[in-house]
């Protein structure tokens, strides 16, 4: 009994993250992404996060080095593993897509 | 008036005056004849000659650079078209991955070559699912090949901060298999001892994780909490060999282990981070012999890392212990901590194509002859930001006689792409 309330708990926990993330607004589709394109705020932003994070794991990767679409893959990758928002990841992207 | 233009202009005016000429042709005075006649008789000629022009024409330099202008438009047009494409096509496919070939040489010992490859895959849908999946592909001694999965997850990405994994991913415990493995990212050839498989850090997990992130101004928080089916215990001669933790496809104790990292940036270039497990393991395997029905006992994990990065100095290090519950009636009955520890100074140098990096670790284990204490020393040269050939040299000091005693010379070139 005791090892089942303890298994209860975390899976609650997780439950409860998970329903709270549903509630909340769904990440960006294709359609904002391209007037993200035109706003030189988030190629700054980008610029900074990109500057901010990419080094404290791995040398910082030439934005030549990958086409447009190839970086929204990596990007998408790299939001999971380095712990960005949405809205990081989205200003990264414009970033490499108009630095590539 | 071009030459279309004009011979159209005569082809329609033959007809118009035939029709005019007609009906009144008998009436008309033979003068008037004559003049029509020539008059027909001259734009015939005309004809002619520019039928001949056209001819000519068409097989003139001109309109076959005028062709050759068309198809390259509408090759530009085709690539144009697909360049629209892979842009914002809802969905879209990337191979990327790294790999690596070795020489490492054992101080009176033996030298050999060897090699690697790990290809990644991403598939993204529309910015909300992304799928990807890594193989580790290795030439084993005896010449045969390796594939590993190394891991394969479906990522939802909830919303702007939370995104859920499901599938095998790499252990959140630390920072150094999740982040640093990979051989154009870890700045010397080995993995610090311990960090490897079966040591003290956990491998991956086969379950689900809820990673998110929580900025807070200009500092963040970072999380990530999983549930998976949890490790498996190797026995032999009566006590636990080793922990395999590598995200296995079944749970013999049926009881999951739940875990976690929470990670605290106080300023981008400055990571902290707390990780923990939980769970119930048994032994699954004896001397070489899968068993079944070995009792469950308790497993527990804690790590600590942190990181940090001014200008060209990169700092880091990380603990990581693991530790199993004794047993009375196991066939392995005695429990066992296994832990691990490294701190590591890299400098960049030289406009960043020359690195200089120092590493130091204490591997702890039950067992005396994985016990291993190291100091490695490496110069690497970056070909590109992805690419570096490394020097490494490591002083081992280990159970006397053992391999983990052995000092070693390593050169390595890897290539993330």
């Amino acid at each position: 009994m005791k090892t089942n309330t303890l298994t209860l708990v975390p899976v609650a926990v997780i439950t409860v993250l998970l329903g709270l993330g549903l509630m909340a607004a769904q990440a960006p589709a294709i359609a904002e992404e391209a007037s993200a394109q035109n706003d030189p705020m988030k190629f700054a932003n980008g610029a900074k996060t990109w500057a901010d994070n990419c080094a404290r794991c791995h040398n910082m990767r030439d934005p030549k080095s990958l086409r447009d679409d190839q970086w929204r893959a990596a990007v998408a990758h790299m939001r999971v593993r380095a712990g960005l928002t949405g809205e990081e990841a989205e200003n990264v992207l414009v970033f490499l897509q108009q630095s590539n | 008036m071009n030459t279309i233009t004009r011979r159209r202009t005569i082809v329609w005016c033959l007809p118009a005056l035939a029709f005019l000429a007609t009906p009144s042709l008998a009436q008309m005075h033979p003068e008037r004849i004559a003049e029509l006649e020539e008059q027909v008789s001259a734009l015939t000629e005309q004809l002619g000659e520019l039928s001949a022009e056209l001819d000519e024409a068409k097989d003139s330099e001109g309109l076959d650079g005028l062709r050759k202008d068309v198809e390259a438009n509408k090759v530009a047009i085709q690539a144009t078209q697909s360049a629209t494409t892979f842009t914002d096509a809802t969905s879209v496919a990337h191979l990327s991955g790294y790999a690596s070939a070795d020489y490492v040489s054992v101080e009176d010992g033996p030298s050999a070559f060897i090699a690697n490859f790990n290809p990644m895959f991403h598939f993204l849908y529309d910015n909300k699912i992304l799928w990807e999946a890594e193989l580790e592909v290795e030439v084993e001694e005896n010449g045969d090949t390796s594939i590993g999965l190394e891991y394969t997850t479906v990522d939802w990405f909830l919303n702007d901060k939370l995104t859920l994994i499901a599938g095998k991913f790499l252990s959140p415990i630390g920072n150094f298999r999740q982040n640093i493995h990979p051989s154009w990212i870890n700045k010397l050839p080995s993995a610090p001892p311990g960090f490897g498989h079966d040591g003290a850090a956990p491998i991956s997990e086969m379950g689900v994780q809820l990673r998110g992130v929580a900025p807070m101004g200009s500092s963040k928080l970072t999380y990530a909490f999983y549930m998976g089916n949890g490790p498996k215990i190797e026995g032999e001669d009566g006590e636990i060999h080793a922990i395999e933790a590598e995200g296995f496809a079944s749970d013999p104790d049926d009881e999951k282990v739940f875990g976690g990292r929470v990670a605290f940036l106080p300023i981008p270039s400055l990571e902290i981070g707390v990780s923990g497990a939980t769970g119930d393991v048994s032994v699954v395997e004896d001397d070489g012999m899968d068993i079944e029905g070995d009792p469950k006992r308790g497993y527990d994990v804690i790590g600590l890392d942190a990181s940090y990065r001014w200008r060209n100095l990169d700092l880091r290090g990380e603990y990581v212990s693991q530790e199993i519950d004794e047993n009375p009636l196991s066939i392995a009955p005695e429990g066992g901590k296994w832990e691990t520890w490294y701190a590591q100074a890299a400098y960049q140098f030289a406009d960043g194509k020359w690195e200089g990096v120092v590493r130091y670790t204490d591997f702890d284990s039950p067992h005396a002859d994985d016990t291993q204490e190291q100091l490695a020393l490496g110069v690497n040269y970056l070909i590109t930001p992805s690419a570096m050939l490394k020097f490494g040299y490591e002083s081992n000091t280990g159970e006397p006689g053992e391999v983990t005693d052995a000092d070693r010379w390593l050169i390595q070139i890897a290539y993330g792409y």
